[in-house]
Parts: C-alpha cells; sequence; structure tokens
C-alpha cells in the first residue's frame, strides 16, 4: 500500500546532499590472452567471422543502393538503408553476452543486431532446436527456400542461410521473409531467436522493451530485455518515461517479488542522431552514460564502453545482464562506435570532415579485431582470408536467390486486392492456459462487490422512476464486473495506469481491485503515458493481456506514437506472428474546457489497426468490455465521464453474469418510422430527450446506437435507412473529419436510392470545447437534435428553431472552422 | 457544552448523495476529533467522515444503506 510510505517532513527538510556513483568511461582492459583462455578461440573466430557477415550483408546493401548490383546480382533494391557499417563489433558484442531466451528490441539501423542476435543464437541452440524452430516457422516455407536454392549445408550452415535469407527476402518485400515481408528491412525480426521487433521511430523500442522486462519479471523468467536504440534516442521522451519505468522504487519496496525490471538500456552511441552531432550539438550530455545519474543513485550502473572493440561490449553486457537477473536494473551501456556509411543512401556527410571518417577507419572493429587476434596467434592471415572468402561467395549466393522472383515471389494481395488488410486483425480469442493464483481476499467479502450485489440490474424501479446509482448498476459498475471476472480468471491480465490501485482509478471504476490482487496485477503507473502504452504493447508481445488506462482521452496526444505506430501496426507488420491483446481505457470529459473533454474516437479510428469500442449503457459497457479483454487484438475504449453514473434504461437490467457483446455490431435502442438516428457515445442521451419531444409533433425516430466504430457493421443502419429514407448521425466529436462523417458518406454512397434528404452529421463545432457553463451551446443538446431533424430531415421550412446552432456551416469552413 | 453536527459533507459539485457503509460510532461512545464515525459510498469513492469535535456521540441520525443528501446531519456530538 502507498499509505504504507510515510513522508516525514523532518527527515525530509533535512539538509544533505545527493550522491550518485561514479560512472566508468572506457575502463575494459583485459588482455586478449585472457579472453582467449576464459572464452576460447572459437568463440573468438566466430566473433570475427559474424562480424564479417554484417558487414558483407550491409556492404551489398549499399552496392545496390548505389550501382545497383552487388557480386553477381542486378536488382533495384527500393526500400530503405539503414547501415551500421562501422558499427558491428557494438551488435557482436553484445550477441555474445545473450541467450536466446533474452530479447533485444532494436532500431532502424538493426541489421546488424537482428544478424549477430541471429548468429549468436544459433550457436547456442542445438541442431535439433534449430531444425524444430525452422520447420515451424511459416511452414517450413523459408526454410523449403534455404534447402532447394543455396548450396547444400546442414545444421548451423543451413541455419545461417535461413537468417540471411530471411532478413534479406523482407528487406526485397517476399513472402518468405521473416515477417511475410510486412516489415522490411527497418522492422525485420525472428522471436526464436531473441530479436524482437526493430522500430523505425527513434526510441521506441526503449517502452516496449520495458513493457517486455515487466512480463518477464512478472513471470519470474531468467532473462533480460534489451532496448537496442541509438544516442539521437537519449533525446526522446519516451525514452526518459521508459528508463523511469524500469526502475519504479514500488517493484523494490511494494512488489511481492522484490527487483526492478530486467531492461538493459543498450545505446549504440554513434555520435550523430542523422546529421546532428549528439554529445556537443543537441543534447545537454557531454557523454551519453551520465544520464543514468539523472534517475537514480546508482546511475543505472551506466557505463561508456568501448563499441569498436566486440569483446569489451561482451564483457559490459555480460556484467550488466547479471546485475538485470539480480533485481538490480535497470542498466545503462553507452557504446561507442563509428557509422562509416551514411545515415541513408541520400547522405553526403554534410555535417562530418573526411578527416574524422578516416581517424575512426583506422580503428575499425573489424581490421583491427583481426590483427589483434593474429597478433595473438589464434588466427593466421590465410585462415582469415578464407573465412572472408567464404563469407562472401555465402552472400553472394543468398542476395542471388532472395532477389529472384521465382525462388522467392512477393506475397499475394488476394483476389480482391485486400491481403494486406486481411492481416489487420485475427479477431480471435486465445483463453488462458492456466489459473489465476487465488485473490488475495474472498471476493464476496469486498465492499464493492457487496454493495453492487444489493443494486437493482435495471435502471427503473417498478413504476418507472429512475433509480439512483448508488442502488442500481452503472456504466462503472458494468465495466468493473467485467473486469473483476476477466482478472479472476485469466492471470495474464494485468491492470495499470494513474491511480488505478488505492483511488481505483480517477473514475472509481476499479475501487475494490487493490483489495484482491498484488501489485504485480494492479498498480499505479507514473504519469507517462507514452510508457503506459508501450510498455502493454511490450508486455503483450511476451504474453500478458494488459489493460492501461489514459485518464483522459486528451492525452492520447502523449502516447501518440505508441497508440498509432506502435499499438495499431504490430500485428501486420509481424505477418500475424505476434498479438498484440492490449486495452486501452479513455475517459472522455466535461466541464474541464478545452483540453480536458476532447472526443478523439474518430482520430483513433482513423489509424487502421485498432478496435473502437464506444459503450454509453451499463449492459453494452460490461458485453463490450469482456469482448475486449478476450480479444487477441487491440481494443481502446472511450467511456464518457458523464455517463459513469448512467443506470440501465434499455434492457431489463445488466446480466449477473459473464457475457459477451460483440464488437462492431450496432444496437438499435428505440425502433420509429421516420428519421434514422445514429449515435456515438453519450449523445444517445439528448436523442431520447429529442425523440420524446418530437413523438408529440407526430415526428418517430429511431435511433441506433453504433457502441463500435471499428469495425462497424454497416447492415442494421442500411436496414433502418431503407424503412426511413433518413439519416441524423450524432456525436460530440468536431465535425470535421469525424466517424459520423465517414459513416455518412457511406450510408449515402449504398442507401442512395432509398434516401429522400441528404445524411446530417450533427457534433460539435470545429473550435476549442469551452468551461462547464458554455457546454450546452458546443455539445449536442436536444434542441439542436430537434433543429436539424425538422429542418434538414423533414424539410419543415416553418420549423421555429430552439437550439443555438444558428451559423452557416459553408460561412464558417471558409475561416477555417 | 456545546451541540456539533456532523453533516454529509460537499464532495465537489457532482456529487448529490452518498450511501452509509458503516456506523462505526454508536450513541453515548465517547469520540476524539478527527476519529472516524461513519463510512460513507459515492458512485466515485469510499470515505470515512471524521468526529468535527471531541465528545460524546448523542445522536446517530442514520442507518446503514440509508443514501443521504449534501448537507444532512449524520450524528450529533456532545462537547
Amino acid at each position: 500500500m502507498a499509505k504504507s510510505i510515510h513522508i516525514d517532513p523532518i527527515a525530509t527538510r533535512s539538509p544533505t546532499e545527493l550522491a550518485s556513483k561514479r560512472i566508468p568511461v572506457h575502463a575494459y582492459a583485459r588482455a586478449l590472452a585472457d579472453e582467449h583462455r576464459v572464452r576460447g578461440a572459437d568463440a573468438l573466430l566466430e566473433a570475427l567471422r559474424h562480424m564479417m557477415v554484417i558487414r558483407a550483408f550491409e556492404s551489398g546493401i549499399a552496392s545496390l543502393k548505389s550501382t545497383g548490383s552487388y557480386g553477381d546480382l542486378t536488382y533495384a533494391y527500393k526500400g530503405p538503408a539503414h547501415l551500421s557499417i562501422g558499427q558491428e563489433a557494438a551488435a557482436v558484442g553484445a550477441a555474445m553476452a545473450l541467450t536466446p531466451e533474452d530479447h533485444i528490441f532494436g532500431s532502424h539501423r538493426s541489421h546488424g543486431e537482428f544478424l549477430a542476435k541471429g548468429l549468436a543464437a544459433i550457436q547456442m541452440l542445438g541442431d535439433n532446436a534449430l531444425t524444430t524452430i525452422m520447420e515451424a516457422h511459416g511452414d517450413g516455407a523459408l526454410l523449403r527456400t534455404v534447402e532447394t536454392h543455396l548450396p547444400d549445408e546442414s545444421g548451423r550452415g543451413l541455419a545461417e542461410n535461413f537468417l540471411l535469407m530471411g532478413l534479406l527476402a523482407e528487406m526485397f518485400m517476399r513472402e518468405i521473409g521473416f515477417n511475410g515481408g510486412m516489415g522490411g528491412s527497418m522492422h525485420a525480426f525472428f522471436t526464436p531467436f531473441g530479436a524482437y521487433p526493430n522500430n523505425a521511430i527513434v526510441g521506441a523500442s526503449a517502452g516496449i522493451a520495458t513493457g517486455a522486462g515487466l512480463w518477464m519479471k512478472s513471470e519470474g523468467r531468467d532473462s533480460i530485455a534489451v532496448s537496442m536504440v541509438g544516442d539521437g534516442a537519449t533525446g526522446c521522451g519516451p525514452v526518459w518515461e521508459a528508463l523511469n519505468f524500469a526502475g519504479m522504487a514500488q517493484f523494490e519496496r511494494l512488489w511481492d517479488n522484490a527487483g526492478f525490471l530486467p531492461v538493459l538500456f543498450f545505446f549504440t552511441n554513434n555520435f550523430y542522431a542523422m546529421g546532428g552531432q549528439t554529445s556537443g550539438e543537441t543534447m545537454s550530455w557531454d557523454r551519453l552514460a551520465r544520464i543514468g545519474v539523472g534517475l537514480r543513485e546508482d546511475a543505472c550502473h551506466a557505463e561508456t564502453v568501448d563499441g569498436t572493440n566486440p569483446l569489451a561490449v561482451a564483457d559490459a553486457v555480460q556484467r550488466k545482464r547479471q546485475l538485470l537477473l539480480d533485481g538490480k536494473g535497470p542498466a545503462i551501456l553507452d557504446v561507442e562506435c563509428y557509422r562509416f556509411s551514411g545515415h541513408s543512401t541520400t547522405d553526403v556527410n554534410a555535417y562530418r570532415t573526411k578527416n574524422e571518417i578516416a581517424a575512426w577507419g583506422a580503428v575499425d572493429p573489424i581490421g583491427t579485431f583481426r590483427e589483434s587476434l593474429v597478433a595473438e596467434g589464434i588466427l593466421d592471415t590465410a585462415t582469415a582470408d578464407a573465412i572472408q572468402s567464404d563469407v562472401d561467395a555465402r552472400m553472394n549466393a543468398v542476395f542471388m536467390a532472395a532477389a529472384d522472383p521465382a525462388i522467392a515471389p512477393p506475397p499475394g494481395l488476394g483476389s480482391d486486392g485486400a491481403g494486406i488488410g486481411r492481416k489487420m486483425f485475427t479477431g480471435s480469442e486465445t483463453p488462458p492456459d492456466r489459473h489465476a493464483p487465488e485473490p488475495l481476499a474472498d471476493p464476496a467479502k469486498v465492499v464493492r462487490i457487496r454493495k453492487n450485489a444489493k443494486k437493482s440490474r435495471g435502471g427503473r424501479d417498478a413504476n418507472g422512476e429512475l433509480i439512483s446509482p448508488l442502488k442500481a448498476i452503472t456504466l462503472r459498475d458494468g465495466l468493473f464486473e467485467a473486469i473483476l471476472h476477466a482478472a479472476l480468471i485469466d492471470p495474464r491480465i494485468i491492470i495499470y495506469g494513474e491511480e488505478c490501485r488505492e483511488w481505483g482509478g480517477a473514475f472509481g471504476v476499479y475501487r475494490g481491485l487493490a483489495d484482491l490482487f498484488p501489485h504485480d496485477r494492479v498498480f499505479n503507473a507514473p504519469i507517462s503515458e507514452a510508457a503506459i502504452v508501450a510498455t502493454a504493447i511490450g508486455a503483450a508481445m511476451e504474453g500478458g493481456r494488459p489493460l492501461v488506462e489514459l485518464m483522459y482521452a486528451d492525452f492520447i496526444g502523449r502516447a501518440g506514437d505508441e497508440l498509432f505506430n506502435q499499438l495499431a501496426k504490430w500485428q501486420a507488420m509481424s505477418n500475424g506472428l505476434l498479438n498484440i491483446p492490449v486495452v486501452v481505457r479513455c475517459s472522455v470529459g466535461s466541464k474541464y474546457g478545452a483540453q480536458h473533454s476532447q472526443d478523439w474516437s474518430g482520430l483513433a479510428a482513423h489509424v487502421p489497426g485498432l478496435k473502437i469500442i464506444y459503450p454509453a449503457t451499463p449492459r453494452d459497457a460490461k458485453g463490450l468490455m469482456a469482448s475486449a479483454l478476450a480479444s487477441d487484438n487491440p481494443v481502446i475504449v472511450f467511456e464518457s465521464q458523464r455517463l459513469y453514473d448512467q443506470v440501465e434504461l434499455f434492457q431489463d437490467g445488466v446480466p449477473e453474469g459473464n457475457y459477451k457483446i460483440p464488437i462492431g455490431v450496432p444496437d438499435i435502442k428505440h425502433v420509429g418510422s421516420d428519421v434514422t438516428v445514429l449515435t456515438i457515445g453519450p449523445t444517445l442521451y439528448p436523442v431520447l430527450e429529442a425523440a420524446d419531444s418530437l413523438a408529440g409533433r407526430g415526428v418517430s425516430l429511431e435511433i441506433i446506437d453504433a457502441r463500435s466504430l471499428v469495425p462497424f457493421d454497416y447492415g442494421p443502419v442500411l436496414e433502418s435507412v431503407a424503412k426511413t429514407g433518413r439519416l441524423l448521425l450524432v456525436s460530440e466529436a468536431c465535425e470535421r473529419g469525424s466517424f459520423a462523417m465517414t459513416l455518412a458518406t457511406n450510408v449515402t454512397r449504398f442507401a442512395f436510392d432509398a434516401l429522400k434528404a441528404p445524411p446530417r452529421v450533427l457534433g460539435s463545432p470545429n473550435w476549442i470545447v469551452p468551461g462547464a457553463d458554455l457546454e450546452h451551446g458546443y455539445f449536442p443538446q436536444p434542441f439542436d437534435i430537434e433543429d436539424a431533424v425538422m429542418t434538414d430531415l423533414m424539410g419543415d421550412a416553418g420549423h421555429n428553431r430552439t437550439g443555438s446552432r444558428r451559423w452557416d456551416d459553408l460561412a464558417l469552413a471558409r475561416s477555417g472552422l | 457544552m456545546a451541540r456539533i453536527e456532523l453533516r454529509m459533507p460537499e464532495l465537489g459539485n457532482e456529487i448529490t448523495e452518498a450511501q452509509i457503509d458503516a456506523i462505526l460510532k454508536g450513541t453515548g461512545d465517547m469520540v476524539s476529533e478527527g476519529e472516524e464515525i461513519v463510512t460513507i459510498t459515492t458512485p466515485k469513492v469510499t470515505m470515512d467522515l471524521e468526529a468535527p469535535a471531541t465528545g460524546t456521540v448523542l445522536e446517530v441520525l442514520i442507518e446503514v444503506d440509508d443514501i443521504v443528501a449534501v448537507g444532512t446531519v449524520l450524528a450529533v456530538i456532545e462537547t
């Protein structure tokens, strides 16, 4: 309990000084002879060979981009080429110290990291394990291709061909690529080797790796997660959020299984963030490792190490890994190295001198390491040359095969051209394969649950009078019941966000859960929306099913990348290898003005890859939340704060047991004949009021509650419009670009012949949400709805307008409104 | 000697009523200022209401599960 930590004003206000651990910089000084004795000659030779493989691979890409040919191949490679030529020792050194169960999450410049991790994993896994892995991937299609079209090899040689072909085919957007061609150069991954998604958004892997670490800790795994991002990522807010999240004090002080998250923040520091120089120009820090001091007394065990020497990197990663497994993380490594290649192929090195490039060329990691192995007598020049020739020959064969469409065809788009679209959602549910631990208390004895048991399930009494939300099940209770049920039976569900534990969420949805679940199931997150969503994604990639909360929908902006580029994308970008079962709750406020009252459901619906629900009744809230929590796909739940106390008016009551309402099916809430009104979220209630009033004037409304935005079954709406011939869409979102506009457009298209009038969207105007006292002139009110029905849809020229909307939409549009 | 009333407090302009969860002190009990007397639940939170003064509980005017409006006298304490 947070209350158990007493903040003592006397102790807090006593004078003291803060000191932090000193940060070693290039402290590695082990003699190669010692490394030789400890690691053996084979490991050192493999390190050299792996660096050569990465260099050859990326040189091939560089050659294709600049000359259109490489070796025997002529091919126009159209994709990106963010190369890491010169950085090979950093990648290979890290991989030497990691097991296949340790997971790396890399950057847009990750070919080297990916290959290094794969090559190291191939060394560590036995032939049987490798065969099983290769057979299992894509029903063995990639393995068959490699066996058929590349020189005859078995065991590790075969697996290396599999690794290289899987990556290159992915970059060439071929069906047998590791991710079916859906990821490409910057995103390729292959989880059986511990290489998790690489990310084209700078710094995005930090939060996702942290979430992976969260789930590894939850499961008590003997492994770590590695965020592999560049020095430029230290300028990204979400990276700082991730660093803080990984070291939250509660992991040590409040969780039963004490220990911080096992996350290594491995910064490949090549001194440049594209064309900006980090140290000296764009960053405050002088040495990257110094940022550890900003967070913790132990400085996050930060160290600067020599990224041109694989053994210096391996030594550091090995030591940090042990600290992380001991629960002493998170850890930061500043791995200094140099990128000889440009940021991309359009880079003309305007930001650095030839002298500087040449000076680093003199300490090229491959040449230097090769020479030191020769000097130590571990390798002779002839053998080194032979290794290089083998690598080049293998690479030539792989490039030839991957580019050949007869060997590696592009993915089919399906007979209707929507093949990629069908990768967006699985529509599947995967039930838990184990029981959840016993709750901390008997649920029946928890005050909230006891009180709910006494409440009326319906919202009206025998006389038809409304029942107080204190005595009837509300929308808040409906959400709670679905969440409680799921959390009790499914140990994969973890619940967090700001104020989620003792407070029960700012709007009390979770009140009572803290009595039942320990901190690893329900916890308070920092005010770090980016980290809240990013960690949920990482935990989901590892097998968890997080339910996270953004207190207000307006805070979606703070988690924009995480929601729109990460949560929405990885299902399809992984070609279905990953499910991202994350549920994000966000409330839509009111009374708090422009930054706390926006319905951004349409913004979320605009980005492909997210399922969106917006329930308006307790029964729908419970059933849709149950579906969201069972879904293997990401779901965003919009909840109107105005409706948390709403009791059930439409059904006999909210069923007590668990039930699911399918996502995507609108619901007819009131049958009518003259005008169909499709509502989104809380607008259902002012429309009901308007319907009562209009009935008195002989106009009958058929009211349909959208309930979901994505997916959306137009069937019930088209059927209704076929009957009424008129459609009004009411939403609290600003009209311009809103989801109601999308609905209106499609209904116009598919029901044109039935329409007696053009569909009308009644939303909020295209300006800021005013504070509480002026909201009636902003959100659609019953009078506004009546006006729209009578004038625009019923064509009653004599209608006496009573709403506040008397503006000219076309004139406003010319002014940007 | 004074009679001090414990009233259902204002809890923000959205909360108009609350339900009595538990009555922790009965008529005749001695209470100290700040000691919890009643537990209430609003739709959003559960909270304890504290004795406004030290003294003896003279009257308890509510029962468990009652729904009370803001401003309702819940108990009277004699100092």
